[in-house]
Order: structure tokens, then C-alpha cells, then sequence
């Protein structure tokens, strides 16, 4: 969903990203989604297929990462069909968006639950069901299906369109119109964002758990700045990553057993199969019952590594650890330059760009967000509900927090 | 009270070690201290060492500000669980 966001290359090619991945999100993928199926996909193939081939600097990044990460096991050209495949997804993933109206019975057609029963014997211990899983797949679209297929639902996840102050109010509702207002309509509460300064996040998962919902975690997101002393460093995906075991420390305060879930495309690209695992065992230390989730994820990765949507972030690579830190090349050294001249006049308006540290010296003179977080989760939501401000833990994220917003 | 609260938010929830030994008026919020989980993790203790209910309602910064706040809500609890406790006897 990213591909105008970020990205070298020449202005003029940039801009043209832009227009098209606008003109598809608008009006494109909601005409073809209306297609039938097999013509609807093969429609976003095209279009994922020349995305890549006009993007040539992302491309060749992807391919470099993939072959770094995943080593000899990937061939050069085994490492390009995966990221024709990584554009491929990312344009049928905006189809499956589209093809959740009414009451998403075009995408329901598609998608096969497995597993299901393991969730509703997890429910039926009444305290709640955590799926962990992981930026793999369609996940926002199909757990939106998991909702409405009868299973009260909310996800955790950080859209950060709504905290950048970066973001214009123009992006920001636009991703409102096509992306967020589409995936909530099927689940039981708003999006719940753990984004530090927000303390009441854990306390609002725990309340759907008590309700006896289920609640989604994704357990490979990079730890930000502010979340590093929490992080646990572990072997993922042959490095030392560092992930949060949050998931873990919610099941044990809530009671809640840990369900892994994966969303996997089939080679057709228009069907997919959520799969969802028997209960992972909690026992031991908290680092090992993580240890278990997180050899999950890596496996989902390694069977399928084009569905994994982190190879678009290199930055969030890093910041996992799975990638080496990039070095200070010429861009980067000019984004820390007019940080430091922000930050120094106190006019920084993207403040989780800042180097570690840089953002704690000085004041941000931030736009007020807190009119754009949705509220405390009540018990049904509302649209209206959602506009609530809340009245604390509305505080931007700080310091080198970036994760793209559009990357969901 | 204060000493109990200190002493678990010292020894389960503080992870820099700096800031330690800790005052009952640091702020928790503020400095980072308390967090999502560890929010969520003094709630569930709180619950069971003092026998109340924290209602979702009352997650407010202002009853978890510092241990001072903390303990000041929690007498506030005590004290209204024991007046309708006395109500209905």
C-alpha cells in the first residue's frame, strides 16, 4: 500500500507514483474490484508488475535485502520473482480492501478459515483469544472478514497517518476514506495504537479480552526508540532481531490464550487461507513463550517470503535487526541536518524522524493531535464514538519512530 | 500503602536501574516509568494486594501520576467500598 510513499529516483517519476497509486486507491481498484474475481486479480497483477518495473530503485533494494536476509537459500533470480510477487501482493492486498463493502461476502468467497474451531474453544474459556501474528499477508483485510464472519474482533497496530504531523490533513483523510474506514467497518472497536505516551492501550485490549473478543497483535513490528528497554533481542530470521513481547505479557495479566495466525495468498493470487494454530504454550519464561511466537512468524516468512510486508521498509529492517543500520549516506545525512536546524528553532514537525535523543533536548512544536485518536474503546463503537478526543496519552511518539504510514 | 506501591513499581516495572531509589512524587507518566503494560501489570497487583476493582473509567493520568496519586485513589477506593459495604449492613 506504500509504494508512493517513499523512494529515490527522479522527481518527475516520484510524482507519477504518486498520481497512479492515488488514481488506484481512489477510483482504480474499486472499479476492478467490482470485476469478477480471477479478472479483478489478474487486473492488480498488471498493475503490481508495472509498479515494480517503474520503481527499479526499490526493486533492486528488495532484491538486495532478500538475498542479505535470507542468503544462499535465494538465487538472483529466485530473489526477483519474489519481489515481482511482493508488488504483485501489494496491489491485489488494495483489491481485498475494496471487496470488503456491504457485508464482504465477495471477499468471504475467497478466503478459507482454517482452523476456526481452535479459536472458538479458545473463546469458550471466556477470557478473550489473542491471534499473534505478523505484517504478512492481506491480515488487515481478512481479520476485518474473521469480524464479520460472526468472531468480535479489534486489531493493535500503529496507523500512523493519524499521529504524523507530517501528514497533511489531506493524506490523512484520504487514508481515512479508502483504507480505515473500510477495514473498521467489520470489527468490534477502533483500531486500539500502542504508541508510547499512550498508556491506555494495554488497559483497552485487556477490557475487549474481558468482553471475551479477540484481539490481534502483530509481533514483528520493530520496537520504536522509546520502546527499546522493553525489547527482547532473539534469533529471527538468522540474526539477533529485537522484537516486543508485549503479546506475551497481556495473556499473562489477562488469562488470554495466544493463538498464531497467518494470512496466506495462494499461487492464483485471488484466493487465500487464514490459517490459525492451536493454543502456543505459555509456560516457562516470558522470553521463551515469545521465542515460540516469533519461530512461528520466521517460519510463515521462510515458507512464503514475498508476503511478508516489511521487505517495502529497509528502515524497519534495521530497526529490527534483521538488516545491518544503514550507513549515513548523502540523503540521510541531509534528513539529520534539517532535523537538527528543526529542532534547534523548535519548529520540527515530524518529530519521530529525529535522531535518538535529539527529539528529548528540545521542545516539539507540534500540532495538537488529539482530536484524531479514537476513544477508549467502548463496548459497540460508533463512527461518531470514534471522533471522541481522548483526554490523556496524547502525546506524538518521539524520536526516530518512523514506520510507514501508508504500510499497513 | 506508598511503600508497598514504590516497592513493587521499583522492583517489577522500573527497568532503568538510574532511576531508582524512587520518590512517592516522581512522575510515572512523564518520565516514562509507567508504560502501557506497566500500567496494566499495577492494575492487576493492585487488585489483588488491596482487594478493589479498577474500573476501566478511572485510568486517568491523574490517578497514576506519581505513587502519591496512585495511593490517594486507592484510599479513595478503599473508602468507598467500605461505605457501601456499611450501607448494606
Amino acid at each position: 500500500m506504500g509504494e508512493a510513499a517513499e523512494g529515490a529516483g527522479s522527481p518527475r517519476r516520484q510524482l507519477l507514483r504518486k498520481a497512479e497509486s492515488l488514481a488506484y486507491w481512489l477510483v482504480g481498484a474499486p472499479l476492478v474490484a467490482s470485476l469478477p474475481a480471477s479478472l479483478a486479480y489478474r487486473v492488480a497483477c498488471w498493475r503490481g508488475d508495472w509498479a515494480s518495473r517503474s520503481w527499479p530503485e526499490q526493486r533492486s533494494e528488495m532484491i538486495d535485502d532478500l538475498r542479505q536476509v535470507l542468503g544462499d537459500e535465494l538465487t538472483l533470480n529466485e530473489a526477483e520473482r519474489l519481489t515481482r510477487d511482493l508488488f504483485r501482493f501489494r496491489s491485489c492486498e488494495v483489491i481485498d480492501v475494496m471487496r470488503l463493502r456491504g457485508r464482504a461476502r465477495s471477499l468471504a468467497r475467497l478466503v478459507e478459515i482454517r482452523g476456526r474451531e481452535h479459536l472458538q474453544a479458545a473463546l469458550a474459556g471466556g477470557k478473550g483469544a489473542i491471534l499473534c501474528t505478523a505484517h504478512y499477508g492481506s491480515h488487515q483485510s481478512v481479520f476485518s472478514l474473521l469480524h464479520a464472519s460472526g468472531i468480535p474482533l479489534t486489531t493493535m497496530g500503529r496507523w500512523d497517518w493519524n499521529y504524523d504531523t507530517g501528514v497533511s490533513s489531506i493524506e490523512r483523510r484520504f487514508w481515512n476514506l479508502v483504507f480505515a474506514r473500510r477495514v473498521l467497518r467489520h470489527r468490534q472497536r477502533p483500531n486500539i495504537e500502542p504508541w508510547p505516551g499512550r498508556v491506555q492501550v494495554a488497559a483497552q485490549a485487556a477490557a475487549a479480552l474481558r468482553a471475551n473478543e479477540v484481539v490481534t497483535i502483530s509481533s514483528d513490528a520493530a520496537p520504536l526508540h522509546a520502546e527499546r528497554a522493553r525489547a527482547v533481542e532473539m534469533p529471527f530470521l538468522g540474526r539477533q532481531a529485537r522484537l516486543m513481547p508485549g503479546v506475551i505479557t497481556l495473556a499473562q495479566l489477562t488469562g488470554a490464550p495466544v493463538l498464531m495466525a497467518f494470512a496466506h495468498r495462494s499461487p492464483d493470487y485471488r484466493h487465500q487461507v487464514l490459517e490459525i494454530s492451536p493454543p502456543v504454550p505459555l509456560d516457562g519464561q516470558p522470553e521463551t513463550a515469545f521465542g515460540r511466537c516469533a519461530a512461528a512468524i520466521e517460519a510463515a516468512i521462510r515458507t512464503s517470503p514475498a508476503q511478508w510486508n516489511f521487505w517495502f521498509e529497509a528502515e524497519v529492517l534495521a530497526r529490527l535487526g534483521v538488516l545491518p543500520a544503514p550507513s549515513i549516506g548523502t540523503a540521510a545525512l541531509s534528513r539529520q541536518l534539517s532535523c537538527f536546524a528543526r529542532v534547534t528553532t523548535g519548529w520540527c514537525r515530524r518529530p519521530w524522524w529525529c535522531p535518538p535523543g535529539w527529539g528529548d533536548q528540545a521542545p516539539h512544536r507540534v500540532r495538537s493531535i488529539s482530536s484524531r485518536i479514537p476513544a477508549a474503546a467502548p463496548a459497540t463503537w460508533s463512527r461518531r464514538r470514534s471522533r471522541r478526543a481522548v483526554s490523556w496519552g496524547s502525546a506524538p511518539p518521539r524520536c526516530n519512530d518512523q514506520i510507514n504510514p501508508r504500510n499497513v | 500503602m506508598e511503600a508497598v506501591i514504590n516497592d513493587y513499581i521499583s522492583r517489577e516495572i522500573v527497568q532503568d536501574s538510574s532511576l531508582l531509589p524512587l520518590g512517592n512524587e516522581t512522575p510515572l507518566l512523564e518520565t516514562g516509568i509507567l508504560d502501557s503494560l506497566g500500567l496494566l501489570r499495577l492494575v492487576v497487583f493492585v487488585q489483588d494486594r488491596f482487594d478493589i476493582i479498577v474500573d476501566d473509567l478511572d485510568l486517568v493520568p491523574e490517578h497514576f501520576a506519581s505513587v502519591d496519586t496512585i495511593c490517594a485513589y486507592l484510599r479513595s477506593q478503599i473508602g468507598k467500598g467500605a461505605s457501601q459495604a456499611g450501607s448494606r449492613g
